[in-house]
């Protein structure tokens, strides 16, 4: 019989985390739920047994005996067992001792042995507390075994798992054989209910708490000495953008016109607040210099490839690969990794973009990526050549090949940074000052905060959010070297198959250039977007460059293509106007748009989130207010955009 | 049947408020006492214990005292002692202190208590009794057998917006009891419809209600005290509108006020929200507020008709207790100790009718009589017409219910009491200045003392889930068109203080109803107020609904 391990971590509530009067995250007063993720995979590994008719469902958990209460909610949802492994000395795990400690747990509980044992391991995503997505890939990489992660559904076939992965711009279908791992998006089925008899029944049933030593996990391997990274530092983040500008009315003509004077008057301003600037506080000179490079040196970086040719993303990644090698001893290299196959062409690109060196990897069977062959190439890579640094872009691929890698290498990652930086780490307790080390600086907390990340093992490994980094100039007189490696693989790591890729096409570069982009969200529904096509085709026929997009849910029910995805899962986009109709606002569509210079909202709910991150906005139906837009625009409206710019 | 997904108890107990956890504290009590091994559940479908509970307590402590035990009772979290108590007539720009307290108005000795904490309290006693409380599961059907009660239906859930079950659908678990005691709360669904079902109401005057919104703030040092209170009439109603605001200091900067109006007003545009930003801004209350920020904001209906106007509660294997059954004393603004000694009642009812293992209509006839030997009754009799001749407005309802005062509540020339619904005129008819033109220049919203419905709604920490079928049902909307829209100008977007209710207007001119059923705060005015009766308020999912802390 198969056994479904969940895991499953308990957060505060996102919507009641709310800054308390210090500017600190008040965490105390929000309630704790399951984490949205973890909700998805419970129902995932519910729907698993429907499909197996026959499974024993096991929910685990790690964090304070409060868990209890979720681990009930799981139960009365329909899993049979209850593990928490809770301990003090857990405190302060960082995601590699945390996917360690797991997986020791798993393994006393009598999985892990070998290949041909009947589990699956359903997982959340990601955390909302915490927003790497490391753990599920750093459990499967400690159990050996196979991984699937941003699986937005699960179907059981043929004695395998066929699971749909997001990629940026479109979709995969893998196949996958027992045991691995699966990590679930919060884009599937949305979790059940408990029933009451659940709820009985959870009460009656008790949860099986573990400590450290129960699982025969040794003490030094947790908490902060089992951490290869700290949290050196976490300032907030202010919202940037000031209180929204509502339309005022109540008829379509009214709103829009009222809409057309705020713009004209323009949108409301923070009042800045002048920043005490103080000094970098300097190490004193009897503090011990500690640079625990031990002789690893350069940068390396991933060159991710989609549809043939390199990803935006991978070549935004230069840019700071370039700038911290610049910042580092002179001659420090930037290498660049390109697997796949009859991709030799494509090194030169990353030569003129900034890469020192390209190691190439070509072989037929690499031709897509997957995370098996790949994270064993990087670990052998990283042997050889020995870098202090491993950059990836933060796309669904690098987001699991960085902690799987990572678990190969003993090094510990840092999630979708937006600034990486060589700065120095005192260590007052000791009276050491470690230098060079790496800056990873990452949003948390939904965004409302800055931590600043370090690693203290090389590889410093870091995933760079897309869109946050220029693309170097492309300049061809840069000269490289390019090498290629013979990795040694296995049979085994190509034991997951890919089904089918779907890529949108990835030509629609035009979304990054356009002045305006009119998105379409699950608000617009009704006539599939036609509006909104129609508002940017309006534009486009004033002159004006304009482009369409939407967000996520579109393009899950077909109505809109991968290529016009805009969020944390498709492009992170920054026009003069982004224009959001009946789009709520969920952080991750946030994430790939915040940056636009003026955003307007139309939202029939004016309770959605997109108002409080916009400048103006309409709270009004889709259907009567874009009509009255597209025939102002047809008069000459034009969003304060000034024609004829078509350089797109 | 799926035996899976049911199961059975002795007594199920619809309701953890303060009159279901009273009715299972008794109850458990007395069978602990004798020894008998018998099963109490309550359900809630509030998130938690105390999430849907929301009142401005000033509460008389002798039915809580005669509730629990000493220790129980002394435990019981308290927020203050009313230290002072005043009465305040406001005018439109002044206001002046009664030298005196209308009859029943007296706080002296009075505790000002959160009932949402209290009931989480008293949640806390009933479980360390043996009571099961499952909070987060809404029951939305009674099961029937050959006409009689025998269990009750959670909501199925899973089910999309069209009604079409999903691959996450859980069927509502069932749960059969020998004894069903319906604790639901003002305008309980499940009460509605039995009473419907059985006519109940069959003797009874239609139950008149108020409508209470209610805020808590955190305002500066010395803006009130710790158990100052206060009640305001006057000002902003008129003529023969009933209600009125409090104040209570419930001490750490902490106050909570609400304006409350009965729901037989006239005005098809009355809007009880935008009162109580109106009233906010009066001198008196703005004064305490300045400087302050709101905390928590919520509403419900209160069953304010009194006596005459409670049905009989009881028919095979059911009873009903609480606001479901309409104990509220108008006059003293209150029914907390009312709600708790009719679980009293309903417990020792209940325990006679499993001593004798009957519990049929005859055996459970018994808890009237002892509503009728108990403080409900020699409370809320002698002011059995109060709350009718204030239909008439404040002047000749005050003169009618000082004579009642000395005639033990008889009272010649009682008015005629018809359902608030009815009350409502059309726009044809309403001939006095409507609402929005009487208070023209106070009906902009600061969001820093004044707050639109949507902001107000957000600081209820309202949540429902988008998936499924809308909880708010419209009779029929061709109808609702006709006579609500065309005739009444929909007031429903009015009365609802959560912004559920919209008139959309399309291009062409056309008016509709559009519902956002997600911000409902489960006030049920909507159920109560909207003329032709055209909307129920069924249960959404258990859990949903808002997220009161402390109110």
């Amino acid at each position: 019989m198969t056994t479904i391990i969940s895991l499953m971590k308990q957060v505060p509530l996102p919507s009641q985390m709310r800054m308390g009067e210090d500017g600190l995250m008040d965490r105390t007063k929000a309630k704790s739920i399951i984490n949205i993720d973890c909700s998805f995979a419970l129902e995932a590994g519910l729907q698993l047994k429907s499909m197996l008719k026959e499974a024993k469902l096991i929910v685990c958990s790690m964090g304070p005996p409060s868990f209890e209460q979720s681990l009930k909610k799981a139960i009365s949802m329909g899993y049979d067992e209850a593990y928490l492994l809770s301990d003090r000395k857990l405190g302060g795990s960082d995601t590699f001792a945390t996917g360690l400690a797991i997986s020791t747990m798993i393994r006393h509980l009598g999985f892990g042995k070998g290949l041909n044992e009947d589990f699956i391991i359903v997982a959340g995503r990601q955390t909302s507390d915490g927003d790497t997505a490391h753990v599920p890939s750093q459990v499967a990489a400690n159990l050996d075994i196979p991984q699937a992660t941003f699986i937005e559904n699960v179907q059981f076939e043929d004695n395998h798992i066929i699971a749909r992965r997001i990629i940026e711009g479109g979709y995969q279908i893998l196949k996958l054989p027992k045991p691995c791992t699966l990590s679930l998006t919060p884009t599937g089925i949305p979790p059940r209910r408990p029933s009451l008899v659940g709820a009985v029944r959870a009460s009656k049933t008790k949860v099986n708490v573990l400590s450290v030593a129960d699982i025969n996990l040794s003490d030094e391997k947790i908490g902060l000495s089992g951490s290869p990274t700290i949290v050196a530092k976490v300032i907030n983040i202010k919202s940037e953008r000031a209180p929204v500008v509502l339309s005022k009315g109540h008829d379509s003509s009214t709103l829009v016109n009222s809409l057309m004077a705020n713009m004209k008057s323009g949108k409301n301003t923070l009042e800045t607040i002048e920043k005490k600037i103080t000094k970098a506080k300097t190490a004193p000179q009897d503090y011990e210099k500690v640079d625990f490079r031990d002789g690893a040196s350069g940068i390396l970086t991933w060159a991710e490839l989609a549809n043939g040719k390199i990803t935006r993303p991978s070549l935004e990644l230069l840019t700071p690969a370039k700038n911290l090698a610049n910042s580092l001893e002179k001659g420090t290299k930037v290498r660049t990794l390109l697997i796949g196959h009859n991709v030799k062409d494509l090194a030169n690109e990353l030569i003129y973009h900034g890469s020192d060196e390209v190691i190439v990897v070509d072989d037929e069977r690499l031709e897509e990526y997957r995370i098996l062959p790949f994270s064993s190439i990087f670990s052998q890579v990283i042997k050889k050549y020995n870098p202090e640094i491993a950059l990836f872009a933060a796309t669904t691929a690098g987001r699991e090949l960085a902690p799987r890698t990572a678990v190969l290498t003993q090094s510990g990652v840092t999630a979708d940074c937006t600034g990486l930086e060589i700065g120095e780490h005192i260590d007052r307790k000791n009276k050491k000052v470690f230098y060079p080390i790496l800056e990873s600086r990452r949003p948390t907390y939904g965004e409302s905060k800055l931590a600043t990340i370090l690693g203290f093992h090389c590889p410093q490994i870091s995933t760079a959010r897309a869109g946050t980094f220029e693309i170097p100039k492309r300049d061809e007189t840069l000269k490289g070297k390019i090498t290629t490696f013979k990795p040694k693989l296995e049979n085994g790591v190509f034991i997951t198959e890919i089904v089918k890729t779907v890529r949108g096409d990835s030509g629609l570069a035009n979304l990054f250039e356009a002045d305006i982009i009119v998105s379409g969200g699950r608000g617009t529904i009704s006539d599939d977007m036609q509006l909104v096509k129609d508002l940017a085709q309006a534009l486009k026929d004033q002159g004006i460059s304009a482009e369409y997009a939407s967000s996520r849910p579109m393009v899950d029910i077909g109505i809109s293509e991968y290529a016009r995805q805009v969020g944390q899962t498709g492009k992170t986009v920054r026009p003069k106007v982004y224009i959001a109709i009946g789009i709520s606002g969920a952080i991750q569509h946030l994430a790939g748009m915040k940056e636009s210079d003026t955003i307007i909202a139309i939202n029939t709910h004016s309770q959605e989130s997109i108002f409080a991150n916009a400048d103006f906005g309409i709270v009004g139906d889709y259907s009567d207010i874009v009509p009255e837009l597209i025939k102002q625009v047809k008069q000459g409206f034009s969003f304060g955009i000034e024609k004829g710019n078509k350089n797109v | 049947m799926n035996d899976e997904n049911s199961l059975s108890t002795d007594v199920l107990i619809v309701g953890a408020g303060p009159s279901g956890l009273s009715t299972a504290i008794s109850l458990a009590n007395k069978f602990n006492k004798s020894g008998d091994k018998k099963r109490i559940i309550v359900i809630d479908k509030g998130q938690d214990v105390g999430s849907h509970i929301l009142s401005g307590t000033l509460v008389k402590e002798q039915a809580l005292k005669e509730l629990l035990s000493k220790e129980e009772f002394e435990n019981l979290p308290i927020e203050s002692e009313v230290i002072s108590d005043s009465t305040v007539k406001l005018s439109p720009d002044s206001f002046s202190t009664l030298p005196f307290h209308p009859p029943y108005m007296n706080n002296t000795g009075n505790k000002i208590i959160s009932l949402s904490k209290v009931c989480r309290y008293l949640a806390d006693v009933a479980i360390t009794k043996g009571v099961e409380i499952y909070p987060g599961f809404a029951v939305s059907d009674l099961i029937y057998k050959d006409n009689k009660i025998i269990g009750a239906k959670c909501i199925d859930t899973g089910v999309n917006k069209k009604g079409e079950k999903q691959k996450n659908f859980q069927e509502g678990s069932k749960i059969f009891a020998k004894l069903i005691v319906l604790a639901e709360g003002s305008r309980g669904s499940l009460a509605k419809k039995v009473k419907n079902r059985f006519g109940l109401r069959a003797n009874s005057n239609p139950q008149l209600y108020s409508i209470g919104i209610k805020e808590v703030w955190s305002v500066k040092d010395d803006a009130i005290n710790k158990g100052e209170v206060y009640h305001t009439f006057g000002y902003p109603l008129q003529g023969d509108e009933f209600g009125g605001g409090f104040i209570y200091g419930l001490g750490d900067n902490r106050v909570e006020l609400g304006f409350a109006i009965g729901l037989d007003y006239k005005d098809p545009t009355l809007d009880p929200h935008a009162l109580m930003q109106i009233w906010k801004q009066h001198p008196f209350v703005k004064k305490i507020l300045d400087g302050g920020t709101l905390t928590q904001y919520g509403a419900k209906t209160i069953p304010e008709g009194g006596w005459n106007c409670i049905s009989k509660l009881y028919t095979d294997n059911l009873l009903i207790v609480g606001d479901s059954a309409g104990f509220v004393s108008m006059p003293a603004l209150k029914g907390v100790h009312f709600s708790v000694t009719s679980g009293m009642c309903a417990a020792e009812c209940a325990y006679e009718a499993f001593q004798a293992n009957d519990f049929s209509e005859a055996m459970l006839s018994k808890y009237k009589k002892l509503i009728d030997n108990s403080r409900i009754k020699k409370e809320l009799y002698p002011v059995r017409n109060f709350r009718a001749v204030m239909s008439e407005g404040l002047f000749v309802g005050g003169f009618k219910f000082g004579i009642q005062l000395i005639t033990n509540g008889f009272c010649l020339l009682t008015p005629h009491m018809k359902k608030d619904s009815l009350n409502t005129k059309k726009i044809s008819e309403f001939k006095d200045i409507p609402f929005k033109e009487r208070f023209a220049d106070k009906l902009e919203f600061d969001k820093k003392l004044t707050f639109d419905k949507d902001s107000s709604v957000f600081y209820s920490g309202t949540h429902h889930d988008e998936e499924q079928p809308t909880h708010l049902v419209v009779k029929d909307i061709d109808q609702f068109s006709k006579i609500n829209i065309n005739q009444y100008g929909m007031p429903c977007q009015y009365f609802c203080p959560a912004a559920v209710y919209e008139e959309h207007i399309d291009k062409d001119g056309n008016h509709s109803l559009k519902i956002h059923a997600e911000n409902c705060v489960h006030c049920k005015t909507c159920d109560i107020k909207t003329p032709n009766d055209a909307i129920t308020w069924n249960t959404p999912y258990g859990g949903d609904g808002p997220q009161y802390q402390n109110m």
